[in-house]
């Protein structure tokens, strides 16, 4: 019967191992087309990564003019990060000394959060709804709410001036959101809100923010400066140029919103790993120490035995912050309000460097299909969409 | 005693796989929830502070059932005819804004016994195509495609969406005022109003703060 028993506890042993709760399906392998490879990992990667891909196959379809896809991912991806108030297991377990931040369901930091509700807008106003899109505006302004430093606190420009442009034409009064606007411009100043402006063009070039990790433990969220050749933008439609200044810049937006609270609890998970860690070395070497004398021995071995517990729980605890980044945004984003007859025109949107020069190669052409009153056409390019589009 | 003290070990190192293994203890629904059928007003275990199916069914029910009790309605010769007018949204929430007025409208329909009648002028382009296939023979009529049978509004419903948004440390707090008129329309009056509204907040896990 002995000789049985061990076997018999080995087994449930491996059995209940083998008990996780969430299994990872390895994806389809890779094709080199990220539309497909974002779509398959959406359905195939882990669950609390499926906003992530859902935000940056958007985008990837948004630059290649397939905007119905994007409106899609959106939705989905901001049906799931408006119900995050409550209760959230993974959430929870997230917050746990033993799991790490990245165990939580990817939601995005407030400026990537900001940028699922912008895109967004951009969809609804293409769709004939300006009001939806102001109210993904303003979700995406109350995204960014709550900074440490309130000066930084919903502090885009466009989004301000976007809601006061689908105020104007939908016949209200966007002056209070114009004047925030415009005292929000840093970088530069957004022009004079023309009601009669018909043609609504979204411009965004760079390449954004990366996170990563510092800290002894890595349990410091920090972010990656993002690049951009491209500084300003230019518009040419029916011989005439428009000059695009940047009035957003995502790094700016990502770096200045001050501490989170998760990073009080990372540096508390940090802080129990190196007390554990402590407490482990400590205790298995004075218990070894006891364990050599015959008359401390058995208490030694106690000693020893529970600074291995402890070295074991400090090398289970996992301080380190969640990297996971929406990695494909743009850094600086730029707008332009056009007033042209209804009808086809060829937009051409060019690439300017800090010297105003061109860049080449990153001009982009759109034929675009003006309606008549009092619609608006909606266009949106970004330096990395494919060209020559139809929107 | 040796044996004794290599089983205590033994079931140490037991417990301690049987507390790493065992991930999903402490995990609420592991394995999901399978899907259930609710009422549409009724409050879902997934919920957030914008616009939702239980609000959109208590106040379109609310303002069918004032509608009714409106005097140049209730009190009318003939039947009145409404036109839906599309809903403004002045909220941070996207919203479906047929949704509303559609929801009212049959509300009305299935409560009115016939008192109010609506004219479908989103049809209005196939309606036009119709009578033109009509008055060109291609396709039979019942009646003189040639005389004007469509009908004019007596009134207009129509509907805002305004909402009051705050947010702190403590959590997010959003307040919408569902608010509707029926206006005449000759005449440009408000003859009827009436108003809903909802306040909901909520706090998200520290993990997203």
């Amino acid at each position: 019967m002995k000789c049985i028993r061990w076997p018999i506890i080995l087994a449930m042993s491996l059995f209940l191992v083998g008990c996780e709760s969430t299994r990872y399906v390895p994806g389809k392998p890779l094709t080199g087309d990220p539309l497909i490879d974002g779509q398959n990992a959406i359905e195939s990667g882990p669950p609390k990564d499926r906003v992530l891909w859902q935000y940056r196959t958007a985008v990837v379809a948004m630059r290649r003019g397939q905007f119905s896809e994007a409106k899609r991912l959106l939705d989905d991806a901001l049906a799931r990060i408006g119900n995050v108030l409550g209760k959230d297991p993974s959430a929870r377990k997230a917050r746990g000394y033993f799991s790490p931040e990245a165990k939580k369901t990817f939601i995005g930091e407030p400026y990537e959060r900001v940028m699922a509700y912008y895109y967004r807008g951009i969809l609804y106003w293409m769709d004939g709804e300006p009001d939806n899109a102001r109210a993904c505006f303003r979700s995406a302004a109350l995204e960014d709410s709550g900074t440490a430093d309130k000066k930084y606190s919903s502090d885009y420009v466009l989004l301000d001036y976007l809601d006061g442009l689908a105020s104007l034409k939908l016949g209200g009064d966007g002056s209070d959101a114009f004047k925030r606007a415009e005292a929000e411009a840093r970088l530069s100043h957004p022009p004079t809100a023309d009601a009669k402006a018909n043609v609504l063009v979204f411009v965004e070039f760079g390449q954004g923010p990366t996170k990563y990790a510092m800290g002894e433990n890595a349990e410091l969220l920090m972010f990656r400066a993002g690049v951009s050749s491209a500084r300003a933008a230019q518009v040419l439609v029916d011989q005439k140029t428009y000059q695009l200044r940047p009035y957003d810049d995502l790094y700016f937006q990502a770096t200045t919103r001050g501490g989170r609270v998760m990073d009080h609890i990372l540096a508390n998970k940090a802080g129990f790993k190196r007390t554990t860690d402590v407490v482990g070395d400590v205790g298995l070497v004075s218990g070894l120490v006891l364990a050599t004398r015959k008359d401390t021995q058995v208490a030694g071995l106690g000693v020893a035995a529970a600074g291995l517990l402890s070295k074991i729980a400090s090398a289970s605890t996992r301080p380190e912050a969640d990297i996971r980044s929406w990695d494909n945004l743009p850094l600086f984003l730029t707008f332009a309000a056009l007033e042209l007859a209804p009808g086809p025109h060829t937009v051409t949107v060019d690439f300017l460097d800090e010297g105003s020069r061109l860049l080449g190669g990153q001009s982009k052409i759109i034929t675009i299909n003006v309606p008549d009153a009092p619609a608006d056409k909606v266009v949106y390019v970004s330096d990395k969409s494919s060209t020559p589009q139809t929107q | 005693m040796e044996t004794k003290n290599l089983s205590k070990i033994s079931l140490f190192i037991l417990a301690a796989i049987l507390a790493n293994g065992c991930a999903s203890s402490g995990v609420r629904n592991p394995s999901g929830v399978p899907v259930t059928e609710m009422k549409a007003d009724e409050r879902g275990f997934v919920a957030g502070t914008g616009v939702e199916s239980q609000d959109l069914v208590a106040v379109t029910d609310k303002m069918a059932r004032s509608i009714l009790n409106v005097r140049q309605i209730a009190n009318a010769q003939g039947t009145p005819r409404i036109v839906l007018d599309p809903v403004v949204n002045e909220t941070r929430f996207p919203i479906n804004k047929t949704l509303f007025l559609d929801k009212i409208r049959i509300s009305l329909n299935s409560k009115s016994q016939s008192k109010v009648s609506f004219l479908a002028r989103d049809r209005m382009d196939a309606l036009e195509k119709e009578r033109r296939l009509k008055q060109a023979g291609q396709v039979t009529s019942s009646s003189d495609p040639n005389v004007v049978e469509f009908k004019g509004a007596d009134f207009f419903l129509t509907g805002k969406l305004q909402g009051m948004t705050t947010k702190t440390a403590a959590g997010t707090s959003d307040y919408i005022l569902y608010s509707f008129q029926l206006i005449d329309a000759r005449t440009s009056d408000i003859v009827w109003e009436d108003s809903a509204e909802i306040k909901k907040q909520g706090l998200e896990d520290a993990a997203y703060r």
